[in-house]
């Protein structure tokens, strides 16, 4: 693409079009743009656009423009795919720094986004000049005090330098960092120290200048900040210990000073010097972790500034960041061999009360996210996403002066609590927030002791404190009113749920469930969270503490409330509610009467979320309560599995029918189950279903696949006679062909050949064994994976044992003549070691096992030498330890496979299947092993010892003599 | 540039299928940012106040006086002006004249902290002390000549530079044809040319500094070896490994090392220690070469018998590269069994528990590269009492000793793996590492700043959740608060650390975890 009078045309019409709410012209532009993009040259007359005078070209325009260089840049700047050429790439690297600096700002931001994109890739080996060029841009700049232009040369210094933040120290990097240090630390100094005696004289001004003036100026000091973290992440440079004095002296001052003229110019005024001050925070807190030694002689002063700073923050609403970054810093110090500071008489009280419990106290906004955003408010309180929250931030602090004051934390908390919930009962009304703060601090000073949920604390003796504060929560008969004190309540029975006796428990479980109607999202949520939770304690042992005797009296009142919660504004969708249902299922004692109302009131809700399949966490526990419902309630009383179909069946043919792809694997899951549950000969239905699973559009998807195996295998086993007819039996081999060819999913297709092995009888099989051999070769000469290998040998050994030698052996024969003995010898005997699982070792050793002892083939004194090696093999296999003997491949994965939206297999718990032992009746493989080889040897005495010893490895010798000291057996 | 033979693996062993520890992490990265640390004492340059011979008698006139740096510059301008003068006078008496003119200006520059070197400079002192060095001049006119050059060359890097012209002579005095004092003036100038940059190093290097200072090494005389080792440590610092090629293949210079650090008093044998620091560093010649003479031995002795900081320092660190430069050191010379092998462990154990900051740090380096070493090693470090010391270390210690002392713990857990193979756990000293405490300790680390830090806990914390019997691993972790340590990551830019921190909650408490307990 040329540039000239017509190119310029072009694109300006393009991107002008691009703007335009009518679709049509709009998507024109867009094509024509994205065609386009593919010629030589497009970024670079793009860039051009961008860079015309304002006066001739509309603002708008360059700006949509500089848009679509900074993304054609992200796409084509080293991609492998038709990337910008270096030539192109020259030019635009020379245009790009000056054009950025004269940008009005909203073009300047893309400009510098899309500079960051090429210095990722290219700065600074394939790009010697960015670096000088903006040194000495910032020295222009900085003479004429032109702060547009020094902010966008430190914004760009910023972005190419915030990779020293993630990546890990490598002579390369460090090389970059050295660089990077040498050319720009002392500018960066330079204009740091310039622009702070510009703040300082502004300051000290009368009358002060507008806040307008002083922004830019902060808004630079912010930057030098983030520059001078990236440049010291790694390690403490030269320079900057060298300078320490300056840099430090400043950053307090910042920490210290107040601008009122800016400060007090409206929000966003406020907003910048606190960031600047959490910028610096951030640096004092690394120097802090990293460089305690050379920072200390700074300690003291910035342990009181921040300090200091913190006690007036901590009164403010909307000073959250600088909050936060602040009491990380004190956090720092308390846990460091700095800790002494915090010793002072007085100290942590005053820390306690000024900081901590200021930043504990339930806010305005915490109310509101309480009200307006619950998922939110759950999250960050229950789920522990509070990481960034001051609320959580401050009590991090009092843990960290614990490590080292544990008693004086304990005693200045406890009185703490004591104190709020006084000030409580004095007047509940107006002090309701002291017992919320009251009821955190002890939940979050809390600590989980070993073994399951256990949460101990010693701030509150955890009975007393149920019975006096959190019980009057649960009873009070309003379940609407002071909805955040009952959710603290909640999440408090919830967090020490192990330690409230099962019979104080059981007293106040009718006051959960009806706190599911409560109104609050949070309160019907924690109720449903805190009754799922409860459910689940284990007592020592891991009985489950709760029965069904336990939630029988209010069983019935239990799901109700539950059901109607969905009906709930905004709890349409409560996967904490959905939870608890599929808890409730599992322990509950469902009657007939009761399983009809669950599984058309899970089935209704089924067909509403097929329609627009929105929280996959709730999707997921629906489908298992389903699933736990149906298998439980079936198993007591088969005569409802037809109830569970008529409901269900409808349902999940919505789901295929129109294609709703991320329930496919949750609904052959489920049909699996309900196939499984089934007695022959299953339902005519099933038949049809099962025309869909051998069409070969269901397999394209990788996510269907483990679960369309399961159903297969379901059928195999349960209507071996109908997939006996027709060819259908075709149709499933030809599955098992298609599956075996591609790496990722081959183990899935011997799944259905060894059910298929198992579950039908050898007459109906025998048309197709030579296929299948062939099949196999055909994939053994392609690639010899590990799983393939695997994968073959337990085939072999399942068709053996079920079939007998003489059937494997012939039938591969036939394929080709001898190949049995090179299967044998090359994979067989050297890959029996990689075999792992219990059942898989069984099988295996008893099918080698049977092959060394019966087969005449073995047993020819000609091939003595196979038969050496094979017991040497079964030997590795059956006295190393799996991580001995077993090497992991790395797997890869099968991109190409993936056809279309990806939805991903999710295994559903209540539907799995029990894995099917094929010997039963043999418990022992070594004991079989060696009684086998010992009964052997005793028809033949003095043949195999020679063997033995001529073909085992010594050590495994010793091994196989311990084997039969162990069983008491003898080779003779 | 570092030698790219020299990317040893040692500390490897601490790998986990989720992702790649850090491969041994030499104690000279071939780029440094940071200061370069050589702890309490000015090694780079030394300014010669007091002469290094008997020649210099003239005590009072040497008094400190207090003047006012510019009198100090005015009467060194001078002073150059009075020697090119006695240079240019041939009559009667002038050799005196010369040796006059020359004590004159050495003891202006001997005399403050910041001695005149600029004004010397700029008045031409370099030319005229250059011409002082010509061959066939007076012992005595040479020491002096020398003596200045070397407080000109202590001045700033610039300054430094313009000794450039006197160079050559310079280096040819070091011959063995010259005085011992001579040659040992000239090697402390030439010192002090070496002293901060890189350019005139590879100046010295071509002109043949190596050699000659190498042999000034190894007589017996004390102050001759003690100057020309701390030259040489100047010389060879690199980055570039050529010069410490050079100097092991010299012949003698291996078993002068030998001898010193067997027989040398304590500050001779913190020099020669030094030079031992860098070629262990950078040469990969010279690191096998030590280790099989009788260094190590030397070293472990030097550490048990010796309380001097100043001699621990190199002694030590020379130790740590050796181990971590060459698996002979850990798996021949410290093979489990031998009694310098719990001499080694025993000197880790002093240093450990020594108050200096800095032997702390770089004990803990050398252990956690002995115990990146056989199965034996990792017992016998598991026995000894450094382990409850370690476990102290990694809770109250400040980060960078912690860090090392992660490492070390790390290590005493998996067993030696072979190329890419995943790590196997020592089981035995993970859960009573685990159980005397450890876990809160790498999970700190996971919370740290530094990312390397923080992959050594991640990695931990792998064999925590994969090791633990009875499934106990998830537990400990979660009660410890490392589920939320690991959350951290879900989108940090680190892509390694975001999917190991990423894979391994979803393995260990995804939804299936819920189930169980829930």
């Amino acid at each position: 693409m040329e540039w000239n009078p017509q190119t310029r045309q072009f694109l300006s019409d393009c991107f002008l079009h691009t703007l335009s709410p009518a679709p049509e012209p709009r998507r024109r532009a867009e094509s024509s743009l994205s065609e386009a993009s593919n010629l030589p040259n497009f970024g670079l007359a793009v860039l051009r656009l961008v860079a015309e005078p304002p006066n001739s070209i509309d603002e708008q325009i360059r700006q949509s423009a500089a848009v679509n260089f900074k993304n054609h840049l992200r796409l084509r700047w080293s991609s492998e795919d038709n990337p910008i050429l270096e030539p192109e790439k020259q030019q635009i690297k020379t245009l790009i720094v000056p054009l950025m600096l004269s940008a009005p700002s909203k073009i300047q931001s893309q400009l510098s986004e899309a500079l960051a994109i090429i210095g990722n890739h290219d700065f600074p080996k394939s790009w010697p000049t960015l670096l000088p060029e903006l040194v000495s841009s910032l020295q222009e700049a900085s003479q004429s005090s032109d702060y547009v232009k020094v902010n966008g040369i430190l914004g760009t210094a910023n972005s190419i330098f915030r990779k020293f933040r993630f990546q890990y120290k490598t002579n390369d990097l460090l090389l970059d960092l050295k660089y990077c240090l040498d050319n720009f630390t002392a500018p960066l100094l330079e204009i740091f120290l310039k622009t702070a005696s510009l703040i300082d004289s502004a300051a000290a001004t009368v009358p002060p200048p507008p806040a307008a003036n002083l922004q830019p100026l902060f808004e630079s000091q912010k930057l030098c900040c983030r520059i001078f973290y990236s440049l010291n992440f790694q390690e403490l440079p030269e320079f900057f210990e060298d300078h320490m004095k300056e840099w430090m002296s400043e950053f307090r001052k910042y920490l210290t000073t107040s601008y009122p003229s800016l400060e007090g110019s409206g929000p966003d005024g406020l907003a910048l010097v606190d960031e600047l001050r959490s910028a610096v925070c951030e640096n004092i807190n690394l120097y802090m972790e990293k460089n305690e030694e050379e920072f200390q002689g700074y300690l003291n002063d910035f342990a009181l500034a921040v300090w200091t700073l913190l006690v007036n923050v901590s009164q403010s609403t909307s000073r959250d960041q600088l909050a936060i970054t602040a009491i990380k810093f004190l956090t720092t110090v308390s846990t460091s061999v700095h800790h002494a500071l915090f010793a002072a008489d007085g100290v942590i009280p005053q820390i306690c009360q000024g900081i901590v419990i200021p930043n504990v106290r339930l806010r305005d906004d915490d109310e509101e996210l309480f009200e307006m955003n619950h998922i939110e408010y759950i999250r960050r309180d229950m789920e522990g996403s509070d990481l960034d929250t001051r609320r959580r931030i401050a009590c991090e602090l009092l843990k960290g002066i614990a490590t080292h004051y544990g008693d004086a934390v304990r005693n200045i908390a406890s009185a703490q609590i004591q104190s709020l919930l006084s000030s409580f009962a004095s007047n509940p009304t107006a002090n309701w927030k002291d017992k919320d703060c009251a009821i955190y601090l002890v939940v979050s000073l809390s600590t989980k002791k070993a073994g399951t949920s256990y949460v101990s604390t010693d701030l509150v003796d955890v009975q007393s404190f149920f019975q006096s504060v959190i019980v009057p929560e649960l009873q009070s008969s309003d379940v609407n009113g002071y909805p955040m004190l009952k959710a603290g309540a909640l999440k408090f029975f919830t967090m020490f749920r192990s330690q409230i006796s099962k019979h104080v428990a059981l007293q106040f479980l009718p006051d959960l469930v009806r706190f599911l109607t409560a109104e609050s999202n949070v309160v019907h949520s924690y109720a449903a969270s805190c009754i799922e939770k409860l459910l689940s304690v284990k007592d020592e042992g891991g009985r489950l503490r709760y029965s069904s005797a336990d939630i029988a009296p209010i069983f019935a009142m239990l799901m109700n409330n539950l059901f109607n919660a969905f009906k709930l504004p905004e709890s349409e969708e409560n996967q904490y509610v959905m939870k608890c249902i599929m808890r409730v299922l599992g322990v509950a004692d469902v009657q007939l009467d009761v399983a009809r109302i669950c599984i058309e009131g899970l089935g209704s809700l089924l067909s509403e979320v097929c329609k627009n399949p929105k929280n996959p966490v709730f999707n997921h526990y629906l489908f298992e309560s389903v699933a736990i419902l149906v298998k439980r309630a079936s198993e007591r009383d088969p005569s409802l599995v037809s109830v569970f179909e008529t409901s269900l069946f409808p349902r999940l043919e919505i789901i295929l029918s129109n294609d709703v792809t991320e329930f496919f694997p949750y609904t052959f899951q489920l049909l699996a189950l309900l196939v499984e549950l089934n007695r022959p000969p299953i339902p005519p239905i099933y038949m049809q279903i099962f025309e869909i699973l051998l069409s070969p559009d269901s397999w394209k998807r990788t996510s269907n696949v483990p679960a369309l195996v399961r159903l297969l295998q379901a059928f195999l086993q349960k209507a071996p006679n109908e997939i006996s007819q027709g060819d259908r039996l075709t149709k499933v081999l030809g599955i098992f062909d298609t599956l075996i060819q591609s790496s990722s999913s081959s183990e899935q297709g011997f799944y259905v050949l060894n059910t298929v092995i198992e579950s039908l009888p050898y007459e109906v099989i025998t048309p197709y064994i030579s296929h299948i051999w062939a099949a196999i070769f055909r994939e053994l000469q392609k690639r010899r994976t590990v799983k393939l290998l695997k994968s073959l040998l337990i085939f072999i050994s399942l068709f053996l044992v079920k079939h007998g030698w003489s059937n494997v052996i012939d039938t591969m024969n036939a394929v080709q003549p001898n190949i049995f003995s090179v299967i044998l010898t090359q994979f067989w005997i050297p890959n029996l070691k990689l075999i792992t699982g219990d059942i898989e070792l069984k099988l295996t050793t008893v099918a080698s096992t049977r092959l060394i002892c019966e087969s005449p083939v073995l047993l020819d004194p000609a091939a003595s030498v196979s038969w050496g090696k094979m017991v040497d093999s079964i030997v590795t296999l059956l006295s190393r330890k799996e991580q001995d003997r077993v090497e992991d491949e790395g797997d890869m994965p099968d991109i190409a496979e993936n056809v279309g939206y990806t939805a991903t297999f999710v295994r559903l718990y209540n539907a799995g299947r029990n894995e099917e032992d094929p010997l039963p009746d043999i418990k022992d493989p070594r004991k079989y092993f060696v009684a086998s080889l010992s009964q052997l040897c005793a028809h033949s005495p003095g043949r195999f010892p020679n063997v033995i010893t001529e073909n085992v490895e010594t050590a495994n010798q010793e091994a196989l003599l311990q084997l039969c000291n162990t069983y008491n057996v003898a080779l003779v | 540039m570092a030698d790219p033979g020299f990317s040893s693996t040692k500390r490897d062993p601490i790998k986990s299928s989720v992702g790649n520890a850090a491969g041994i992490r030499r104690r000279e990265h071939a780029v440094t940012v940071g200061k370069e640390r050589r702890e309490s004492l000015v090694r780079a340059k030394r300014l010669c106040r007091v002469g290094i011979s008997d020649v210099e008698v003239d005590v009072e006139s040497d008094m400190m006086i207090d003047e006012e740096q510019s009198i100090l510059e005015s009467q060194t301008s001078l002073a150059v002006q009075n020697l090119k003068s006695a240079l240019a006078y041939q009559g009667k008496g002038a050799m005196q004249k010369r040796v006059g003119a020359l004590q004159k200006l050495r003891r202006l520059l001997s005399r403050s902290e910041f001695p005149p070197v600029e004004s010397a400079v700029k008045a031409g002192a370099v030319a005229i002390l250059a011409q002082c060095l010509s061959f066939g001049s007076p012992d005595e006119q040479l020491l002096e000549a020398a003596w200045c050059l070397t407080n000109i060359a202590a001045g700033n890097p610039e300054e430094t530079k313009a000794l450039l012209p006197a160079l050559p002579l310079l280096i040819a005095h070091l011959g063995e044809k010259s005085s011992s004092p001579v040659a040992e003036q000239c090697a402390w100038a030439l010192g002090n040319v070496a002293g901060d940059d890189e350019e005139l190093r590879n100046v010295l290097l071509i002109q043949g500094a190596l050699i000659p200072l190498a042999r000034m090494m190894l007589p017996y005389r004390r102050s001759t070896v003690r100057t020309a080792a701390w030259a040489l440590s100047n010389l060879i610092k690199g980055p570039n490994p050529k010069a410490a090629n050079e100097l092991i293949c010299v012949d003698g210079v291996l078993d002068a090392i030998v001898r010193h650090l067997t027989k040398a008093d304590d500050e001779s044998a913190t020099e020669v220690a030094w030079v031992v620091v860098y070629l262990s560093a950078l040469s990969n010649i010279a690191t096998s070469m030590l280790v099989k003479s009788d260094v190590l031995q030397l070293l472990v002795n030097r550490l048990a018998t010796s309380n001097s900081l100043q001699l621990m320092i190199p002694v030590l660190r020379s130790l740590g590269n050796l181990i971590a430069g060459d698996s002979h050191a850990t798996y021949t010379v410290l093979s489990p069994g031998l009694a310098v092998t719990d001499n080694a462990i025993q000197v880790m154990i002093k240093c450990l528990k020594s108050e200096q900051r800095v032997l702390k740090k770089e004990a803990a380096w050398v252990l956690s590269n002995i115990a990146a070493g056989s199965v034996e090693h990792k017992q016998l470090i598991y026995s000894s009492e450094a382990v409850p010391l370690l476990l102290h270390l990694l809770s109250a210690a400040p980060f960078d000793i912690r860090k090392e002392v992660a490492y070390i713990l790390g290590n005493l857990c998996v067993a030696p793996t072979k190329g890419d193979e995943k790590s196997s756990l020592i089981l035995e000293h993970l859960v009573s590492l685990v159980e005397k405490g450890c876990l809160p300790g790498f999970i700190d680390l996971v919370r740290s700043a530094d990312i390397e830090a923080a992959r050594l806990g991640l990695q931990f914390i792998e064999l925590v959740l994969r090791g633990m019997p009875n499934g106990k691993g998830p537990k400990l972790v979660e009660q410890e608060d490392g589920i939320e340590a690991m959350e951290r990551f879900q989108f940090h830019e680190n892509e390694d650390l975001r999917t190991m921190a990423n894979s391994l909650v979803d393995k260990y408490f995804g939804e299936d975890y819920g189930l169980d307990e829930l």
